[in-house]
């Protein structure tokens, strides 16, 4: 006997192996069974994951104890570093940053010559920045680098422009870390 | 006396996109229904047009890394890949063994992660919620692996021309091991919590139809082809990488529906998984760059790379005029091809199916417009 | 005598000491009596209502191994009613070319519709609302003013002037319809076995010692259980039937145009809905607000308690399939009510029918 009344309109509702003829009665208590089976499988996996650890990261209000960290080696929010013995910064103004990055968002104004060359001004805005990380990696003095610091956001772009003095005190703060890796 | 009564029916034009929930971006659909039939479905892309290929020839090799990431944002080491693979060619460079094996971990590794991301959204789509959460808790564990080696979650800016950015961490092959132990047992679970479940099946088999010849002309690739019983992956028919010393299998599968090309991803994510462990086991040591001038100019000429991305074949066409810049650079994007052949896929669909189907053709919209 | 009569009682007498004093007909505490029952449930419902939304955001949240809402009170637990709250203050949105009257009745029909499921529920033996309206054809009242809900829903859809609001209120209407079949089919069979439609004297026919007067432990009426779960699971449209609001086809089916209060509405009416469809189960087939530990509760709990533990046991497990399954199509939701459902309920009947008469 078929069940010809099975057949929603073009497709079978519940085809069986994707054959197009209409399934018989005893085959169709079978897909009933099967398809209940299914459910109950699927309820059980659901019921399974209800009593796995949890894996919400509750950012911003993280157990402390844990103190979570990026990676090393993440690419965060920049900074210059200041060299230790002359307490200067390590950046000879050679402008390699500003021609290698990629979106145009860094700008160095070097002063002085020879070995005097440091920059007066340096300009990078966080905001155009891709994170890319070329400009660290082209750096011949490895004067600027990326911290691990990924909480930029801020309410106002202007914000983002990251000027020297910014930089030195993120280089500062991070001398530590940074200086482990 | 009679009277006639007479229904007018319209066929109903609606938008669905580029804000609707499930057109994964921003695609825009025209679609013409009658009743819930689907009578026509125009896709309309270039909501996401990003000018990818014409930033390329403003910028050095090195500085267009970075971008290529950005194109298809869930595959971003199979970009890099693609682009780094063609710059080589340009220039003739062989990058070292270890670096290569790294290279194809990333590459199968980011693998699993798109697939995972497909599984997620297709499980929204028809409804099965869960699903999506439990993706995302496994993607999130490759992501952590990624963010180890390469400093990024994301657009990862991983590989180099010539090499890498960074040898592995120390603790990465050990990471990823363990990710390896217990993934294969995830995907049972989503198997069976979605691919066996009866509801699901029957809103995926016969759904969505198109057959092998129809994906050949429309020059569909990836699991959208492997779903129409065509054996074609580039990993096979064009091996690049080590993918030839390693042991996996490409499945396909007959039936040409949604199913089918549902199953190819579920299995291509087990393939993954081995193609991981052989890596792991026969990763070289020795150095992971070879050097490369810091200028780079190649010579003039053209190159041709490509890979098998997990949306299917994505290759990079560049043309050196000898300068430090391409002269032109091209991608064949996977999702481009696929999306054109949904609306023949949707002929005669439901409205319930047109997200099921537009989920297991998998696009990326960064992809398609580019 | 439960604590509840006592203190209606208490109130009854002393309004109607002061209406004589003050020389006020009779007829007005009455009157207030009706009122205060109104508020009573509609300020019990929507309660239950929150609690409901924050149990369904906890327990989909532990499903997907979240933590569902953690940030407003303790483990979040007033989270729902600063949503509630939010949307109360929210401006009203009305689309243009949207019919005004359309759009602001239907969400308060819908809304209406859902509270008055809950007047004639027997929460206890002797509690104040089963006294007043334990309608001698209460089930068939609840699946009566169900349906009303649906004309509010097409309200709501066609007064949007949005095309995906339409397809979703054409889709509501048409499930709805199909599902009260198989639903009142199953709920004949109850009937049949009870001899009345009231729900009071459905529940009272569950008696026996502990809880082996349920219905549910008669083999006979099993088919009927499953029937009616899966149609009123249908008729409230929850997950895998919940295509009317299918979010990832039709953005939000018929409330895609609302905003502010009148959601609200049309959200919490769908969730007393749902609380109703647990009520109506508890009440068919698990005895009610008839305590577990025999009859008359050894405890003194009161059966109010034993009725809501069983419609939240219900709604949980709602809620567990809801997290677990995907959604069916439209013309597979159709064919499983008509071609699946509906024989499987007269098959029902005629399987009560034959074993109440010959055993
Ligand atoms: S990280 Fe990249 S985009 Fe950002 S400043 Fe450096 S080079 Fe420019
Ligand atoms: S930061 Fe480095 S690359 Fe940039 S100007 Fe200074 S020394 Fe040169």
């Amino acid at each position: 006997m078929r069940l010809s009344f099975l057949n929603a309109e073009r497709r079978t509702l519940m085809p069986v192996h994707r054959s197009r003829r209409e399934p018989t009665v005893a085959e169709l208590l079978l897909i009933i069974l099967e398809g209940a089976w299914s459910i109950v499988v699927g309820l059980y996996v659901t019921f399974i994951n209800f009593w796995r650890t949890k894996v919400t990261d509750r950012y911003p209000h993280r157990d402390p104890a844990l103190n979570w960290q990026p990676r090393p080696g993440y690419r965060g929010d920049f900074a210059l570093i200041t060299d230790r013995e002359t307490g200067k910064l390590r950046c000879i103004g050679c402008q390699q940053c500003q021609n290698i990055c990629p979106d145009g968002c860094i700008l160095v104004v070097p002063e002085g010559k020879g070995k005097e060359r440091h920059p007066k001004e340096f300009y990078i805005d966080a905001g155009l920045c891709m994170y890319c990380g070329l400009c660290v990696e082209v750096c011949p003095a490895d004067a600027l680098t990326m911290t691990p610091d990924y909480e930029t956001a801020t309410d106002d772009p202007r914000k983002l422009v990251r000027d020297i003095d910014y930089l030195r005190e993120r280089g500062m703060e991070y001398d530590e870390v940074l200086r482990v890796q | 006396m009679t009277t006639e009564t007479r229904t007018r029916t319209e066929e109903l034009t609606i938008n669905m996109g580029p804000q609707h929930p499930s057109t994964h971006g921003v695609l825009r659909l025209v679609v013409t229904l009658d009743g819930e039939r689907v009578v026509q479905v125009i896709p309309d892309i270039g909501y996401l047009h990003s000018s990818m290929e014409k930033i390329a020839e403003r910028l050095t090799y090195q500085q267009y890394l970075p971008y290529a990431d950005r194109y298809d944002y869930l595959n971003a080491m199979g970009n890099e890949l693609a682009y780094v693979m063609a710059v080589e060619k340009l220039l003739g460079i062989e990058p070292t063994p270890r670096c290569q094996f790294i290279r194809v971990m990333m590459a199968e590794m980011n693998r699993i992660a798109s697939h995972l991301v497909y599984f997620a959204t297709l499980g929204n789509d028809v409804g099965a919620v869960s699903v999506f959460l439990y993706c995302f808790r496994e993607r999130e564990a490759i992501l952590d692996l990624f963010e180890a080696a390469s400093g990024q979650r994301l657009l990862y800016h991983y590989l180099r021309i010539g090499g890498l950015r960074n040898d592995l961490p120390d603790d990465f092959c050990a990471g990823l091991g363990h990710f390896l132990s217990y993934f294969p047992s995830r995907i049972d679970e989503y198997d069976k919590l979605l691919t066996k479940n009866r509801i699901f099946r029957s809103r995926m088999e016969g759904v969505g139809h198109f057959s092998a010849e129809d994906a050949l002309s429309y020059g569909v690739t990836g699991p959208c082809l492997r779903g129409c019983g065509t054996d074609y992956d580039i990993r096979r028919a064009d091996p690049y990488c080590v993918y030839p010393q390693l042991d996996f299998t490409v499945p396909t599968f007959e039936e040409c529906d949604a199913m089918a090309r549902h199953l190819v991803r579920q299995e291509e994510m087990r393939q993954s998984v081995r193609i991981l462990q052989q890596c792991l086991e026969m990763l070289p040591e020795g150095d992971v760059s070879v050097k490369v001038p810091r200028r780079i100019k190649p010579d003039p000429g053209e190159a041709y790379a490509r890979v098998e991305s997990p949306r299917g074949e994505l290759g990079c066409y560049i043309v050196s005029d000898g300068s430090e810049k391409p002269y032109r650079l091209h991608w064949r994007a996977p999702s481009f091809y696929n999306l054109q052949a949904y609306p023949v896929m949707c002929k005669d669909a439901w409205v319930a199916d047109l997200v099921a189907i537009l989920g297991s053709v998998d696009i990326v919209l960064g992809d398609v417009d580019r | 005598m439960s604590l509840l009569s006592q203190i209606s009682n208490w109130l009854r007498l002393t309004a109607e000491g002061l209406c004589q004093r003050w020389g006020i007909p009779l007829l007005f505490v009455d009157l207030l009596a009706w009122m205060v029952a109104v508020a009573v449930i509609i300020g019990l419902v929507l309660l239950i209502v929150l609690i409901f939304v924050y149990l369904e955001r906890k327990v989909s949240g532990y499903i997907q191994t979240r933590l569902g809402p953690m940030r407003v009170g303790p483990i979040g637990i007033f989270q729902t009613a600063m949503d509630a709250l939010k949307l109360l203050i929210k401006e009203d949105i009305v689309p243009r070319g949207a019919d005004k009257i359309l759009h602001t009745l239907g969400p308060i029909l819908f809304f209406v519709a859902a509270m008055l499921g809950y007047v004639v529920i027997p929460w206890d033996d002797k509690a104040i609302i089963a006294k007043y309206v334990d309608l001698n054809i209460g089930i068939l009242y609840v699946t009566a003013v169900g349906s009303v809900g649906i004309i509010g829903i097409i309200m709501g859809g066609w007064g949007s002037n949005n095309k995906w609001s339409l397809l979703g209120a054409i889709r509501s209407a048409a499930q709805m319809i199909s599902y009260e079949v198989p639903m009142l089919l199953a709920i004949i069979c109850v009937v049949m076995q009870a001899e009345s439609m009231s729900l009071g004297r459905i529940v009272t026919g569950q008696q026996g010692a502990y809880l082996s007067g349920w219905y549910c432990w008669r083999p006979w009426l099993w088919l009927p259980l499953i029937l009616f779960f899966i149609a009123a699971t249908a008729e409230v449209n929850r997950v895998p039937f919940d295509i009317p609001e299918a979010e990832s086809e039709l953005v939000a089916g018929y409330h895609t145009e609302y905003s502010g209060m009148k959601f609200a509405l049309f959200f919490l009416a769908e969730y007393a809905n749902v609380f109703v469809v647990g009520l109506i189960g508890a009440t068919l087939f698990f005895g009610g607000w008839l305590s577990p530990l025999g009859h008359p509760d050894p405890l003194h709990i009161p059966g109010f308690f034993w009725l809501m533990a069983k419609a939240f046991a219900i709604v949980i497990f709602l809620m567990w399939i809801r997290w677990t399954l995907p959604r069916l199509r439209v013309d597979q939701l159709m064919a499983l009510a008509w071609k699946l459902l509906l024989p499987a309920g007269f098959l029902a009947i005629f399987i009560v029918a034959v074993v109440l008469l010959y055993i």
